[in-house]
């Protein structure tokens, strides 16, 4: 290996790490600040290491913000079942359908992602008044929808076209009817995929902050709204936020560790094959 | 399913010819252009429309120049690799609204990290959140942290799905490693490229957190894009019909700039 060539896996390497650090230090803020005391976590000048403490997670279990954990949760759950159950099929439906107009619902999909949610919100934010559905749970999975069901379709399309036709026309010829073929054919080789997809959108939705922020209430206040309002931004009690962001992070790492492999394809609407 | 977003949608740009105001709802009637001559008139348009556009170009570069250049990095590196990706899918997995509280007390004047560790390099300690010039790199800076992860990690998917023989081709052939770069992996690399791009530029035009807690849209309006303007004329200042014609503004911009982009990077696809 020549000098020059050396040197510049040297200097690779030096980029790359740098490149970690940057990644790494507001996680160590996050973990740092979250076990320090309310006098620590806001010194001038900042103190990187200090005593630790478990108080400010004693505090947010106490507080409003726990409650705020539960609801996220339960957003999260309904709103994955609910994008999945009716996502899956009518991917399905994309992928193999032959239907007047297909072109245009293709069309419609990808354009319904590129139309920022505050162009949806506002029309949602006046029905929901009207029906009283803001501060419901049922209201919430409903706005959450449109947003995350027409990547669902588009993914699940793309995961469904992948299996060979030829199966299902094994399963055909064989007596088994469409339903049938569906549901113990193609639905068992896409699981991966819509395992994927399903921890994409769990996680969307486990994050969201701008729809809950509008169309939710005291009842169903999410954790990412509940950050804000129950600790505060502008308190400078940033041991108890950092401990309320960890408790948001921490999921979200753990199925992002679990499910790392499959996720390139969703992040990617389907450009990159992983 | 098409309802779900159709009707809202077409709503939106309806309400925009009207003067639906919040808190006389019952009176509403449609006012024709009066809403698009307003806007124009307005005094804060033209800064609006110029810190979405800096927002989205600026964002977007930044990231995709970035990525690209680690995801190369990452590509050629031989170990740590799988290591090295993970660490990067995390940042984009993460909250906006953790990453956008992070930065705002990470970019805080006096007990925040970055001015001490600019104190302890001896370098000056600028009021990031204070300053009008500021805001909006601070906003940059913190979207790069997510931005660049996300470039990098699809860049480098896009990268390892190409032959390595054609680079290496070109090389034995004499081309250098930059040429070989330049008129083989690019090229090659381009629909990855193009999709990439055309996500964070939406990721961009829908920024919400990362302006609204970071930098609240502030000082001023110094570092507010349309998306919250939006936000804030419609649901803060109830003005729903003047905030739908903001709203025909933005899917304006973003059909534009999509067909640009479809236009220098899509066609050959």
């Amino acid at each position: 290996m020549s000098r020059r060539h050396r040197r510049r896996r040297l200097l690779s390497a030096v980029i790359l790490l740098l490149g970690l650090v940057f990644i790494f230090v507001p996680y160590l803020w996050i973990f740092l600040t979250a076990l320090k005391r309310p006098v620590d976590a806001a010194a001038v000048p900042p103190m990187i290491f200090s005593p630790i403490t478990t108080k400010n997670f004693e505090a947010l279990v106490e507080g409003p913000f726990a409650g705020s954990l539960v609801a996220s949760a339960i957003i999260t759950i309904l709103t994955t079942g609910a994008t999945l159950l009716f996502g899956v099929p009518a991917g399905y439906a994309f992928a193999r359908g032959k239907f007047r107009g297909r072109r245009f619902f293709t069309g419609w999909l990808l354009l319904s992602r590129m139309v920022p949610p505050v162009i949806f919100i506002i029309p949602l934010f006046l029905f929901f008044h009207r029906l009283k559905l803001v501060d419901t749970y049922q209201g919430l999975t409903l706005a959450y929808l449109t947003g995350l069901l027409p990547f669902t379709v588009w993914m699940c399309a793309s995961y469904f076209q992948d299996i060979p036709i030829e199966l299902e026309e094994a399963a055909r010829i064989d007596g088994a009817g469409r339903t049938r073929t569906f549901l113990d054919v193609v639905l068992p080789l896409a699981r991966p995929g819509i395992l994927t997809v399903g921890l994409l959108i769990a996680i969307a939705a486990w994050s969201e902050y701008f729809i809950p922020l509008i169309l939710a209430g005291i009842n169903t206040t999410p954790a990412t709204v509940g950050l804000v309002n129950f600790i505060g931004i502008d308190t400078l009690n940033w041991g108890a936020l950092a401990a309320g962001a960890l408790a948001l992070v921490v999921p979200t790492f753990i199925v992002t560790l679990l499910a790392q492999r499959g996720m390139l394809r969703g992040l990617s609407a389907g450009a990159v094959k992983g | 399913m098409v309802a779900v977003t159709a009707v809202p949608f077409a709503i939106t740009i309806g309400l925009a010819f009207t003067n639906y105001d919040l808190v006389r709802s019952a009176d509403w009637r449609f006012v024709g252009l009066d809403n698009f001559a307003r806007l124009l008139a307005d005094r804060q348009t033209p800064q609006i429309i110029f810190n979405t556009a800096y927002l989205v170009i600026a964002t977007t570069a930044l990231e995709t120049i970035l990525g690209l250049g680690l995801a190369v990095l990452m590509a050629s590196a031989i170990r740590g690799i799988g290591l090295i990706r993970t660490a990067y899918l995390l940042p984009i997995m993460t909250a906006p609204i953790v990453v956008a509280l992070t930065w705002r007390a990470m970019f805080n004047n006096d007990a925040g990290w970055i001015n001490y560790g600019l104190s302890l390099l001896g370098l000056p300690e600028p009021t990031w959140l204070g300053e009008a010039a500021l805001a909006m790199p601070v906003v940059i800076i913190a979207d790069m942290w997510t931005g660049v992860s996300f470039m990098a990690v699809l860049l480098l998917a896009g990268l390892l799905a190409l032959p390595v023989e054609h680079a290496e081709a070109a090389e034995v052939d004499g081309a250098s490693s930059w040429q070989a770069f330049r008129n083989v992996t690019l090229p090659a690399l381009q629909p990855v490229l193009f999709v990439a791009i055309i996500l964070r530029f939406m990721d961009a035009f829908r920024k919400f957190e990362g302006i609204s807690v970071l930098t609240s849209g502030g000082p001023g309006i110094a570092s507010t894009p349309l998306n919250l303007h939006i936000y804030n004329t419609g649901l803060f200042y109830h003005q729903i019909g003047f905030a739908a014609a903001y709203g025909v503004v933005m899917i304006v911009m973003i059909a534009a700039s999509v067909g640009l982009i479809y236009l220098w990077l899509g066609r050959s696809r």
